[in-house]
């Protein structure tokens, strides 16, 4: 891989390799001339956060450059919304230079830098097809280790093409299989990152991006009328002493969760539930909350998944909502 | 099985005939692989419920708890724990063996009717024939509650070892998975667990190994996946083979059924709309991929936590064993799984029954029968004698 292509692969160790050996100090991001990158920066955060693919692709020093102050800015920024789409919109960016190198190498050992990648982020090994020069093949447990929260049908391993432990793809789809995990790698980054001093000119537009990006994510104080009506309809038969559904009882406790509500709080909503016992019930929800068991925090049902349930009683106000978490969220 | 005073001596008879088993098994018990990180469970005769969270360091361990407690049934985690004695949210889950379950019961084969006795759930009264022609009314206490008694045959042996073959097609020729990594067993009563050993499949969570499950039972193929396509039109379908071919998996069993290849468009086309268009040919698709599927239990293969029969233990349903199979087409449950010993054992016969072990025929017609220990306790398992 040339340095040319750092450029579109600024995350890879490599890039921070080249800035190392360049000389390049964190004190130097404070120099008048690197007002251009860090406006670069900004631009990318903004176009990433509205949902969009940053499309810059300049010399590979600025873009390196770009993309490093980009994660101390999102840093900054503090948001996690905010590093959530960032993340998400910078692996879509890479995903798709990845699939573009994927596709025209047509020399192998070109093609085999590029899988390179592939193994050394996210220990995934990636072969070239024999019958099929167009396609790659991955192991089946890698594959479905990835691809079965995947929720499309073609997806499933039924319907791919599988022979002798190998699971064959063409450019797009390989790529697409980490998507997720190139996304957890930004975010990560960003994540572990420790924020040096910063030079006032990247502090204040942080700041300033800080300011524009907040109110979108403040969320009213949780009151009755602020419940989604699915949520309302699940207290109201909790209240009754009535028997709530294994389903509706998940969507209830995954909701309180996200909305921030304490576990012992979670616990006590559901002491009328005709079977309550609380330490059956607290293991449920830690569980849910990904303290207890499996580790994994589980999301809040769909509005799909509710409906097909007969879980949804939706109003007027849930137009446009897909998730019932997104009900009552105030955009100022 | 009924718990009452007559139903004691039963025990009795089977807990001695099983601490005999223990007693002399060290040999066909086999140590789990990692056998300190797994969890053992076992249940006692005529008492609900298990005993779990337990842990042995070794086979000797295990062996020393089963004569000295002489379980019904004896249960070992597919799981590896940190601590498989903690409470379940406390073991720190660290992967699981994959393992399918094939239970004749499931498959629906004719032959049942014909081996099966009712048996009154109150008093235990044993009657021949599973099907009934009005409410089951228990001649000998009235009771109204029944259970099923099935002896399988030779026909529901083949039945299930058919589904073993199709999996471990799948097992071999599609996941890539080696015979050695592949372990058969009888499960002891009327079918097969088959053990994956290939360390890839021990972090799978439940979503992947679900997502297996479909596969081998051939649950979820799209008509896409074959190149048909819904057209614009209702009814009306769009032919175009997928970019990566039919050659491989699911793609190539199917197109074999079908008898086409990636260039046989046009007698796609003719399959297709004889099925009556994209909507008829995807439920024929489906059809005909279940039919092909092995015929698993998908709770069994998701569930990451379950504890399965321990191989080499005896099964409560039947006196036999769980037993490995090295060559599944010679295998015969009724002499490979029998390992109980012949002491002469005096038994009171339900109802008239007929079964062949070990290679001998038994036409047990008397209510009071002496009889080989591995027959007088099969008929007990089965619910269709009692101790005299």
């Amino acid at each position: 891989m040339g340095t040319g292509d750092l450029a579109k692969y600024p995350f890879l160790n490599e890039a921070g390799e080249y800035m190392r050996k360049s000389g390049f100090g964190w004190d130097e991001l404070g120099r008048p001339d690197m007002k251009d990158v860090i406006e670069r920066a900004a631009q990318r955060i903004e176009v990433g956060v509205a949902g969009d693919v940053y499309a810059g692709l300049d010399k590979y020093e600025i873009e390196i450059l770009t993309f490093i102050v980009s994660l101390i800015m999102v840093k900054a920024i503090a948001l996690e919304p905010v590093l959530k789409k960032y993340a998400l919109a910078e692996a879509r960016r890479a995903e798709k230079f990845l699939t573009d190198d994927l596709r025209k190498q047509s020399e192998p050992l070109k093609r085999s830098l590029f899988t390179k990648i592939f193994e050394d982020l996210f220990s995934l090994k990636i072969e070239m097809a024999e019958s099929d020069t167009r396609l790659f093949k991955v192991k089946v447990t890698d594959y479905l280790a990835r691809s079965s929260h995947f929720h499309e049908q073609e997806w499933k391993l039924i319907n791919r093409l599988v022979s002798h432990g190998f699971v064959y793809l063409d450019a797009d789809e390989t790529v697409r299989l980490v998507r997720n995990e190139l996304s957890i790698l930004i975010h990560e980054k960003v994540r572990a990152m420790a924020l040096p001093t910063l030079p006032t000119t990247i502090r204040d537009r942080a700041e300033e991006l800080r300011a524009r990006f907040a109110p979108r994510y403040e969320y009213r104080v949780l009151s009755a009328n602020d419940l989604p009506p699915c949520v309302k309809h699940a207290l109201d038969v909790m209240d009754k002493g009535e028997n709530l559904p294994h389903s509706a009882r998940l969507m209830l406790a995954t909701y309180m969760l996200a909305v921030g509500k304490p576990v012992d709080e979670i616990v006590a909503m559901f002491q009328n539930a005709p079977d309550f016992n609380e330490k059956i019930t607290r293991y449920q929800v830690e569980h849910l909350a990904g303290i207890k068991g499996s580790r994994t925090k589980y999301s809040v049902p769909s509005c799909e998944k509710l409906r097909n349930e007969n879980l949804c009683f939706a109003t007027q106000e849930c137009a446009g909502i897909v998730n019932p978490i997104q009900f009552g969220r105030k955009r100022k | 099985m009924i718990e009452n005073g007559i139903l004691t001596k039963t025990s009795v008879l089977l807990r001695g005939a099983f601490k005999e088993y223990y007693f002399k098994s060290a040999k066909t018990l086999e140590e789990p692989k990692k056998i300190e990180q797994r969890e053992f469970g076992y249940s006692h005769f005529g008492q609900p419920g298990m005993v779990r969270h337990l842990s042995f360091r070794n086979t000797g361990e295990l062996i020393a708890t089963l004569v000295k407690e002489v379980p019904s049934d004896v249960y070992c985690s597919n799981a590896y724990y940190r601590f498989p004695t903690s409470p379940m949210q406390d073991k720190e889950w660290t992967g699981a063996d994959m393992i399918f379950d094939i239970d004749g019961k499931d498959l629906g084969l004719p032959c049942v009717p014909s081996h099966s006795h009712l048996l009154c759930a109150t008093c235990g009264a044993s009657s021949p024939g599973a099907e009934l022609s009005g409410p089951y009314v228990c001649q000998s206490c009235g009771s109204r509650k029944y259970e099923s008694s099935s002896i399988p045959c030779s026909r529901c042996v083949e039945g299930s070892k058919k589904e073993v073959v199709k999996l471990v097609d799948f097992l071999k020729n599609d996941l890539g998975i080696g015979p050695d990594n592949i372990g058969i067993y009888f499960s002891g009563n009327n079918g097969f667990h088959v053990h994956i050993s290939d360390e890839a499949y021990v972090p799978l969570d439940p979503a992947a190994r679900s997502d297996l499950v479909g596969y081998v039972r051939g649950a979820g193929l799209m008509a896409e996946s074959l190149g048909v396509r819904k057209g614009d039109g209702s009814g009306t379908s769009i032919i175009k083979f997928p970019r990566g071919g039919i050659e491989y998996g699911w793609r190539s069993r199917m197109a074999d059924e079908l008898g086409i290849n990636s260039t046989s468009t046009i007698k796609l086309r003719n399959i297709v709309d004889h099925a009556g268009g994209y909507s008829g040919f995807k439920m024929e698709l489906d059809k005909k991929a279940r039919e092909k599927g092995a015929r698993i239990d998908p709770q069994v293969t998701t569930d990451i936590h379950r504890v399965f029969r321990m191989p080499g233990t005896l099964n409560s349903k039947s006196g036999l064993a769980k037993t490995k199979c090295s060559n599944l087409g010679s295998f015969d449950p009724f002499v490979d799984a029998c390992l109980l010993g012949d002491s002469k054992t005096i038994v009171k016969v339900k109802s008239p029954v007929k079964i062949k072990l070990k290679g001998k025929a038994y036409n047990i017609s008397k209510e009071s029968a002496e009889l080989p220990a591995f027959v007088a306790v099969y008929l007990v398992c089965k619910g269709l004698a009692e101790a005299a």
